[in-house]
C-alpha cells in the first residue's frame, strides 16, 4: 500500500505540508510527491535506517527524574520540516534585529540604564531580578555582545506566520542536534539533498569559533579558547563534547582552570597556560564560588575577578540572563524602536503581566484560552495550559498566580502549526516549533533554519526532548 | 594537552594492564593445579602475596582456597586490585576521554566490561572457568591492539603507553618476587622446572625464552630472562626502556629521564644469575620503590 495525502488526517491547525483541501502546498509539491511514491513498508525502512544511524553514532541526551538520570537515544523524525528561502530571509533579518536590540538592552541595563529610565518598563522588574548581577555594573563588552550565543523559539500560528515565543540568552542548547540531524538525514536520503536545493548548515562550528574570537579582550591573533562544561552528568554533555571537538578546542571542567592574579590558566602537561576566552555551559550562579553559589564545585574561584579585569572573556557574559525573562520579552518591540529606530520584523505574542490588575483580570476571565508561565524558567517547566485544566485545577492555578503575580505572565494559547510526522506505520500531523541559533560577534549570524522540535503525542504542544518531544531536520529550500 | 586528560589516559592504561596481569596470574594458577591435582603445596596464597593484600584477605576469609581467592580477586569491593574494581576504575577514567580514543578501542573495552562485570566468577561453571579467564587477557590485548593500530602518535598515545609499562614493570617484579621468595623459602630453593615454566607462561614468555636459551628452564636462566632480556616486551628491562622512550616524547622530561636512566643502569649492571633469594628480593623491592618514585614524579610533573 502506498501513502496517499488524500487520506492524511487533517489538522485543525496550520499544516505546513497539506492545505485544508488536502493538496500539497505549492513549494512542497516535489517532496510531497516523493513521499506519495513510497509504500508503508518504505516508510518503516526509512524509520529504522534513521534510528540505526543515530544509534551507531551514539547521539544521545540525558534525562533526569526522581530515580536519577539516564541516557536516551536522540529522537529524530525523518520527515523534514521545510521552509521557503524567501520566507526564511525575513525571519533571519528579524532575528538579527531582535538579538541586536537585546544585546544593546543588556549593556544599557548595566551602564546608563536609558531604556529603564524612559518609562517603558517598571525599572524594578530589572534591578530587583535575581538575574541582575550587581558586579556587572559599569562593564562594557566588545561589540556590545553579552548574549553571544542565543536561541529564540519560533512558532507558526494558524495563518502560517512566524512569531517569537521566547528568547533563550543564557546557555541555550540544541545546536549539535541540529547539525547531527542533518548528518543523519544525508545518510538516509542521499538522493534528496541535491535534488531539492537544501541550504547547507555545516558552517556553524566555524562561525561559532569566529564569534568566540570576536569576544576576546586580548589582541592576540590566536587567543586560547576553551569550552567549560559542568561534566559528564550534565544533560547537554554530548553537545559540549561535540562542539569542542568540532572547533578543536579543549573541553575543560572547573577543576582544569585556575585563577592567579586575576588571570585564568588551564592546567596542561606542559604547565599553566593562559586562557583568553571561555565558552561556558554553566549557569551564572555556579561560575565562581566567590560571587555566586559558594558551594559550587563546577565553577572556578576568582573567574569573575578575572573577567572584571578584562583578562578573560566569558561567553555568554555573566548577567545576560536579565534579558532572558518572559516579562522582559514583552518589551522587545519597544527595545527595537528605542535602540535601532526600526519597526520589529518578527512579531511577539501578546503577553499579559499578571502584576497589572487590569491585565490579570482579563487573563482570569479568559483563563481557558491562556497559557501561564513563570517568568524565569526554561525547558518548559512550570507552564500551565488553561484548556487542559478542570475547575479545581483552575482555582489552584489562580491561587498560585495571586501569591506572586510578578513572577508570572500569560499569553493566549497559540495553535501551533503541524507537519506530517511518522508514527507507527504512517504519517500524522504533529505540532512543531523552531529554535534557530544566533551568534553575535563583529557580525550577527543566524543558523540556516535551526532545530525543529516536534511534540510526538497527538494534540500535544510540549516539544521538549526531556518531556517526550522529538526533532526534525529543517530544510531551507529555494522555491 | 590538559593535565586531567593525561591523568585519565595514564590511569586507564594502568588499570587495564593490571586487570590483564591479575587474570594472567589466576590463569596460570588454575592450569598448574590441573597438572598437580593432589599437591597441596600449590595453594592459592601466592596470588594474594604477590599483590601484598594478605591483611585485607584474612579480615574476610580464613582459608586461601580457590573459591575464596577467586571471589576476592574478581569481585571484592574492598580489594582495590580486584578485577571488578580495576574495570570500574578504568570505566571512570575513560568517561571524559572517550572521544580522544579510537572507536574500536572503546568497543573492545565495552566487551570486556560486559564479560566481567556482568557475571560473578562463582557462577561460572568449573569447566568454563579457564576459558573465562583466558578471554579477559585476549580482550585487554584487543584494547591495546586497537590503540596501537588506530591512535595517532602523540601525547595521548604516550600517556597510555607510559601507564601501561609502569604498571607492567611493577606487576612483573611482583610476580617474580612472590614466586621466588615466598615459595622458595618454604621449599628451600628447590623449584621444579614445571614451576619455572609456569612463571614464564604467566607472562606469555615461554616461546621467547625457549628461543633465547635452548637449555632447561632453571632459576638463573628464567630470572635473568624476565628481568634483563632486552627484546621480549614483557621483561622488566624492555619495559623500562619503553618507559624511557615514552618520556623522551614528553615535555619537561629532564628529571624523569635521569631517574629512569638510573634504574636502567642498575638493572644492566646487576649480576642476577647468581643472586640468592635475599639479594633478589632486595633487588626487586628496590625496583618497585624506584618505579613508584617515577610514578609520583609523573604525577607532580604532568598532572
Amino acid at each position: 500500500m502506498k501513502l496517499s495525502w488524500s487520506k492524511y488526517e487533517l489538522s485543525k491547525s496550520y499544516d505546513e505540508y497539506i492545505t485544508p483541501k488536502r493538496t500539497v502546498r505549492g513549494h512542497l509539491r516535489k517532496i510531497g510527491n516523493f513521499f506519495e511514491s513510497l509504500s508503508f513498508n518504505d516508510l518503516q525502512e526509512l524509520d529504522s535506517a534513521t534510528k540505526s544511524a543515530i544509534k551507531s553514532m551514539g547521539i544521545n541526551f540525558r534525562v533526569y527524574s526522581d530515580e536519577g538520570s539516564e541516557e536516551r537515544t536522540w529522537p529524530l523524525d525523518f520527515i523534514p520540516r521545510i521552509i521557503k528561502k524567501s520566507e526564511w530571509n525575513i525571519v533571519e533579518k528579524g532575528l538579527k534585529q531582535r538579538t541586536k536590540a537585546l544585546n544593546y538592552f543588556i549593556e544599557d541595563c548595566y551602564n546608563e540604564q536609558s531604556f529603564l529610565n524612559s518609562g517603558f518598563i517598571n525599572k524594578s522588574l530589572i534591578t530587583k531580578s535575581k538575574y541582575f548581577l550587581k558586579f556587572c555594573k559599569g562593564t562594557k563588552l566588545p561589540n556590545k555582545s553579552w548574549a553571544h550565543i542565543s536561541g529564540s523559539d519560533l512558532i507558526k500560528d494558524i495563518n502560517g506566520d512566524f512569531h517569537v515565543l521566547e528568547d533563550n540568552l543564557r546557555v541555550p542548547s540544541g545546536v549539535s542536534y541540529m547539525l547531527e540531524n542533518r548528518y543523519v538525514m544525508k545518510r538516509v536520503f542521499p538522493d534528496l539533498f541535491s535534488h531539492y536545493g537544501v541550504s547547507k548548515i555545516d558552517e556553524y562550528p566555524t562561525k561559532l569559533y569566529e564569534c568566540l574570537l570576536d569576544a576576546s579582550f586580548s589582541k592576540l591573533k590566536n587567543p586560547e579558547i576553551v569550552l567549560l562544561t559542568p561534566g559528564i552528568y550534565n544533560s547537554a554533555y554530548y553537545e559540549h563534547s561535540y562542539l569542542a571537538q568540532q572547533m578543536g578546542i579543549d573541553l575543560v571542567e572547573g577543576s582544569d582552570l585556575i585563577v592567579k592574579k586575576n588571570i585564568v590558566y588551564k592546567k596542561t602537561i606542559e604547565g599553566l597556560q593562559k586562557v583568553d576566552v571561555i565558552y561556558r555551559r554553566i549557569d551564572d550562579d555556579y561560575l565562581d564560588p566567590e560571587v555566586g553559589n559558594p558551594f559550587s564545585v563546577i565553577g572556578v574561584k576568582g573567574l569573575i575577578r578575572a573577567w572584571k579585569s578584562k583578562n578573560v572573556s566569558i561567553v555568554n557574559a555573566p548577567g545576560c540572563g536579565i534579558a532572558d525573562d518572559k516579562a522582559v520579552y514583552s518589551f522587545v518591540p519597544e527595545m527595537i524602536n528605542f535602540y535601532l529606530k526600526e519597526e520589529p520584523i518578527l512579531p511577539n505574542i501578546k503577553t499579559f503581566m499578571l502584576s497589572n490588575k487590569e491585565e490579570r483580570d482579563y487573563v482570569f476571565e479568559n483563563i481557558k484560552q491562556m497559557v501561564t508561565k513563570p517568568v524565569a524558567e526554561s525547558g518548559g517547566y512550570g507552564i500551565s495550559i488553561g484548556k487542559n485544566l478542570n475547575e479545581k485545577e483552575i482555582l489552584k492555578l489562580k491561587k498560585l498566580l495571586m501569591k506572586d503575580p510578578k513572577n508570572y505572565v500569560a499569553q493566549p494559547l497559540i495553535d501551533l502549526s503541524t507537519s506530517p510526522t511518522f508514527r507507527r506505520d504512517s504519517l500524522f500531523p504533529r505540532h512543531l516549533d523552531l529554535r534557530p541559533f544566533i551568534l553575535s560577534g563583529k557580525q550577527t549570524y543566524v543558523t540556516v533554519g535551526g532545530l525543529t522540535r516536534v511534540a510526538l503525542k497527538r494534540g500535544s504542544t510540549v516539544v521538549n526532548s526531556s518531556q517526550g518531544g522529538g526533532s526534525k531536520d529543517t530544510w531551507i529550500v529555494d522555491a | 594537552m590538559l593535565s586531567r586528560s593525561a591523568k585519565h589516559l595514564y590511569w586507564l592504561a594502568r588499570y587495564v594492564e593490571r586487570a590483564e596481569n591479575i587474570a594472567r596470574m589466576i590463569d596460570v594458577n588454575l592450569e598448574l593445579i590441573l597438572d598437580f591435582p593432589d599437591d597441596h603445596s600449590l595453594n592459592w596464597k601466592p596470588l594474594i602475596d604477590t599483590l601484598d593484600i594478605n591483611d585485607l584477605f584474612e579480615s574476610k576469609y580464613k582459608k586461601y582456597n580457590e573459591n575464596n581467592v577467586l571471589n576476592f580477586l574478581f569481585e571484592d569491593k574492598k580489594n582495590l586490585s580486584s578485577l571488578n574494581n580495576c574495570l570500574e576504575m578504568s570505566k571512570y577514567n575513560i568517561e571524559t576521554i572517550k572521544d580522544d580514543l579510537p572507536k574500536t578501542a572503546n568497543i573492545s573495552l565495552n566487551h570486556l566490561y560486559d564479560h566481567i562485570l556482568g557475571q560473578k566468577i562463582s557462577k561460572v561453571h568449573q569447566r568454563k572457568k579457564l576459558q573465562h579467564i583466558t578471554n579477559i587477557v585476549s580482550m585487554t590485548q584487543n584494547f591495546f591492539g586497537a590503540i596501537n593500530d588506530n591512535l595517532s602518535r602523540g601525547y595521548e598515545f604516550e600517556f597510555i603507553r607510559l601507564g601501561r609499562f609502569v604498571e607492567r614493570t611493577d606487576m612483573i617484579s611482583r610476580i617474580i618476587d612472590c614466586l621466588c621468595i615466598s615459595k622458595g623459602s618454604k621449599q628451600t630453593h628447590d623449584f621444579s622446572t614445571m614451576e619455572w615454566i609456569s612463571m614464564l607462561s604467566t607472562l606469555s614468555a615461554q616461546d621467547a625464552f625457549r628461543k633465547e636459551s635452548k637449555g632447561e628452564a632453571n632459576r638463573g636462566e628464567v630470572i635473568t630472562f624476565l628481568l634483563k632480556n632486552d627484546s621480549f616486551p614483557r621483561s622488566v628491562f624492555r619495559s623500562l626502556i619503553t618507559i624511557e622512550a615514552c618520556l623522551e616524547n614528553l615535555p619537561k622530561n629532564t628529571r624523569l629521564l635521569q631517574m629512569i636512566n638510573r634504574i636502567i643502569n642498575i638493572s644492566e649492571r646487576s649480576k642476577l644469575y647468581n643472586f640468592d633469594d635475599r639479594r633478589l628480593h632486595l633487588f626487586l623491592d628496590n625496583l618497585q620503590k624506584n618505579v613508584s618514585k617515577i610514578d609520583s614524579k609523573i604525577h607532580t610533573t604532568y598532572f
